[in-house]
C-alpha cells in the first residue's frame, strides 16, 4: 500500500508539473517550446503519435478474440481494452498541448473540411473514444460486445492509416510523404501496442506478488514471440525506408532524413528499439523469462518513442522556401524543458488512469 | 468574378525591400513574421560569383495544399482566387505550415509586437518607453497601427494562430492595389485579373516566358516571375577542353 501511495504521489507530481506547464504555455505562448517557424512539429506531437499508434496497436491485439475468434486471448481482453483507453487519453493530453488554440476545436464540427485528413482523424478519434468507453463498460459488466470490438478494430485501422494519409499529403516534404506510411504506422503501432501490453501485464503480475499465473504463462510467451516477429518485420521495413529514402534517393528534399540517419533518435529506434528486442524475443530461453519480456518490451517502447520523434523531425528540420532565408540547410533541435513536461504530462495521466484501473477495476477478470 | 494574380519582374526589381516594409505597415505584421519576404541565392565559384534575389509572398495557389489540409476551413479560397485565413476558426495545428511548399505561413508563437509592450525607457525620465509611445499616439499594440486591416481580418492576430499574406484583400475589395504593389518604386510588381485576356498581367505573361516556384508540385501558384536582372555580357566562346 505504501508503494502504491508513493507511485500515485509521483504520478500526481508529474500531472501537477504538466498543469503548470500548460498554464505557462497558454499564458506566455508557444515560444516556450524549442520551436522556430521551421520546427513547427516537435516532441509534443511526436509523443501524441507514439501514444495514438500504441493505442491503435492495442486495439489490434484486443481484436484477436473478438474479431478473429482467437479465444485464448480473452483472458487479457479487459486489460488490453483498458490500457488502450488510458493510452488514448494520454495521447489526447499531448495533442491538446500541441494545438495553439485548442478551444476552437468546436469548428471541426461547425466548419468541417472533409478533404482534410486531419478533420477525418478528429472525427475518428471522437468515435474511437466513445466506442472504447462503451466496450470497456461492457467488458467490466461481464460481457464482450462483438459489434463494438469490430467497430474499434476498423476505427483503429482507419486512424493509423489516416495518419499515413495526413503525412502523405505533404508533397513538398517527401521524408513524411509516402503511402508506405499507411502500412508502416499500423505495423509499428502493433509493435508498440504489443510491447505495452506485455510490459504492463508483467509488471502488474510481479507487483501483485503472485507472479504470472500458470494458465496465462504460455499465452504471454506466444505473444512475446509475436512481438519479436513484428519488431523484426518493422526492422526490415525500416531498413528499406533508410535505403530508398536516405541512401539511394538523389532528391534534395530527402536531405533532412539523410541527416537523421546519423542521429541519436534514429539509432535508438533501430538498434535498441528493433534489433535487440527481435533477437531477445526470438530466443526461447530469454523469451520465456519475465525479465526478458520486460527488457524487450521496454526497449521496443523506448525505440518507438524515439522513432516517432525521428520521423517528425525528418519532415521539418529542412527549411522550405522563404523559411530557408538566413537559416542553415538543416536546423538543429533540442527539446525544451516545457516540451519534456508535456510528454511527461501525457505519460503521467496515462499511468495514473491505468493504476486506478489496476487497483479498482479488476483488470485480470475474464469476460464471458 | 476576377481571378487575381501577380507578376514580379525580376529585371525591374532592385531588391530594395519596400514591398516587405510597406506590407508590415499595412498589415500590422509582428516581428519575426514575414508576409512579404525574399529568397537570396549565390551561384558560381569565387571569383566568378553572382547574387540572385527573388521576392516572395503567399502564392495564392489554385490547388492550395494549405486549404486542402485545414480541418476547419480557417484557410480557404475566396471567389477572386485569394487564399484567405480566418483566425477565428484556426485551431493552431500548423498543418498548413507543414503542407505549404513555399514556407510563407507563420505561426504566432507569442503575443504580437512584444517589443512595443516594454515599459522600460532607454534613459529613465528622459525618453519614453515603447509602451508609453504606443499610448501617446493612440495606437493599438503598435504606434503605426493600421485600422483598415481590421476590416476583413483581426488588425493584429493573437497568439496560437497562423497568418500569411492575403494579397491585401481589404484593399482589393475597395479596388485598390495590394500595398506592396503600390509601394514598389521600380514597378516590378504587376497585379491584375488572370481571367481578363487584356489585363496587364496577361499581357506580360504572353510577352515573356514566366516561371512559378516549384511548379512541378502542381499547386498552380498565382504569383508569376518574368525576366531576370543581368547587366553582364561575355565574350563569344565555345568553351575549351
Amino acid at each position: 500500500m505504501m508503494k502504491l501511495n508513493l507511485w500515485i504521489g509521483l504520478l500526481l507530481i508529474g500531472i501537477l508539473i504538466g498543469l503548470w506547464a500548460t498554464f505557462r504555455i497558454y499564458t506566455v505562448g508557444f515560444s516556450l517550446y524549442a520551436k522556430t517557424d521551421v520546427l513547427v512539429w516537435t516532441l509534443p506531437l511526436s509523443t501524441y503519435i507514439f501514444f495514438s499508434l500504441t493505442s491503435a496497436g492495442l486495439a489490434f491485439v484486443s481484436s484477436f478474440p473478438v474479431v478473429f475468434g482467437i479465444k485464448r486471448y480473452e483472458v487479457i481482453e479487459k486489460r488490453t481494452v483498458y490500457l488502450e483507453l488510458a493510452v488514448l487519453i494520454g495521447s489526447f493530453v499531448c495533442l491538446i498541448l500541441h494545438l495553439g488554440s485548442p478551444l476552437k476545436v468546436i469548428y471541426i464540427l461547425l466548419s468541417p473540411n472533409p478533404s482534410s485528413p486531419l478533420w477525418w482523424l478528429a472525427v475518428l478519434y471522437c468515435a474511437y473514444f466513445v466506442l472504447l468507453l462503451s466496450a470497456f463498460w461492457r467488458i467490466h459488466t461481464g460481457k464482450i460486445s462483438k459489434t463494438l470490438g469490430v467497430l474499434i478494430f476498423l476505427i483503429a485501422i482507419f486512424t493509423s492509416t489516416t495518419l499515413g494519409w495526413l503525412l502523405g499529403m505533404t508533397d513538398a516534404r517527401p521524408s513524411l510523404n509516402a503511402s508506405f506510411f499507411s502500412f508502416y504506422f499500423p505495423l509499428t503501432g502493433l509493435a508498440s501496442g504489443a510491447a505495452a501490453l506485455i510490459l504492463f501485464s508483467m509488471v502488474s503480475a510481479q507487483l501483485s506478488g503472485q507472479g504470472v499465473p500458470e494458465e496465462k504463462s504460455a499465452l504471454y510467451n506466444e505473444f512475446a514471440r509475436l512481438m519479436g516477429i513484428i519488431a523484426g518485420m518493422v526492422a526490415v521495413l525500416f531498413l528499406w525506408r533508410t535505403i530508398s529514402g536516405g541512401i539511394s534517393s538523389t532528391a534534395v528534399e530527402y536531405s533532412a532524413f539523410k541527416h537523421m540517419i546519423g542521429s541519436i533518435p534514429y539509432n535508438i529506434e533501430f538498434w535498441l528499439g528493433l534489433v535487440v528486442p527481435t533477437i531477445l524475443m526470438l530466443s526461447p530461453s530469454i523469451r520465456t523469462t519475465v525479465w526478458g519480456k520486460v527488457t524487450a518490451s521496454v526497449l521496443l517502447l523506448v525505440g518507438m518513442f524515439a522513432g516517432r520523434l525521428e520521423f517528425v523531425l525528418s519532415g521539418v528540420i529542412r527549411p522550405l522556401g522563404q523559411m530557408a532565408e538566413g537559416r542553415p540547410e538543416i536546423v538543429s533541435y533540442m527539446p525544451t524543458v516545457y516540451e519534456i513536461f508535456v510528454a511527461l504530462f501525457g505519460l503521467s495521466v496515462m499511468l495514473l488512469i491505468y493504476t486506478i484501473g489496476e487497483r479498482y477495476l479488476k483488470l485480470e477478470t475474464i469476460p464471458e | 468574378m476576377p481571378r487575381y494574380a501577380m507578376v514580379i519582374d525580376l529585371q525591374r526589381c532592385v531588391g530594395c525591400g519596400s514591398c516587405s516594409i510597406s506590407c508590415r505597415n499595412e498589415n500590422n505584421v509582428s516581428e519575426g513574421i514575414y508576409w512579404s519576404h525574399k529568397i537570396t541565392e549565390t551561384s558560381g565559384k569565387f571569383p566568378n560569383v553572382r547574387y540572385h534575389y527573388i521576392p516572395t509572398l503567399c502564392n495564392h495557389c489554385t490547388n492550395a495544399p494549405c486549404v486542402r489540409g485545414c480541418p476547419t476551413r480557417a484557410m480557404h479560397k475566396l471567389d477572386n482566387g485569394i487564399t484567405m485565413h480566418d483566425p477565428k476558426k484556426c485551431i493552431g495545428c500548423r498543418y498548413c505550415m507543414i503542407n505549404c511548399p513555399y514556407g510563407v505561413i507563420y505561426f504566432n508563437w507569442k503575443d504580437a509586437h512584444p517589443s512595443w509592450k516594454s515599459g522600460n525607457s532607454v534613459i529613465q525620465g528622459v525618453t519614453s518607453s515603447p509602451a508609453e509611445e504606443v499610448r501617446q499616439v493612440g495606437g493599438k499594440g503598435i504606434p503605426y497601427y493600421n485600422p483598415e486591416r481590421n476590416e476583413t481580418l483581426p488588425g493584429i492576430r493573437s497568439k496560437g494562430v497562423v497568418e500569411k499574406c492575403t494579397f491585401c484583400d481589404h484593399r482589393v475589395k475597395e479596388d485598390k492595389l495590394p500595398r506592396c504593389v503600390e509601394a514598389c518604386p521600380a514597378d516590378a510588381r504587376i497585379f491584375g485579373d488572370l481571367d481578363d485576356p487584356k489585363s496587364e498581367v496577361n499581357q506580360l505573361l504572353g510577352k515573356f516566358r514566366p516561371f512559378r516556384l516549384k511548379e512541378a508540385l502542381g499547386t498552380e501558384p498565382a504569383v508569376f516571375y518574368i525576366r531576370d536582372f543581368s547587366a553582364a555580357g561575355y565574350p563569344r566562346t565555345k568553351g575549351g577542353i
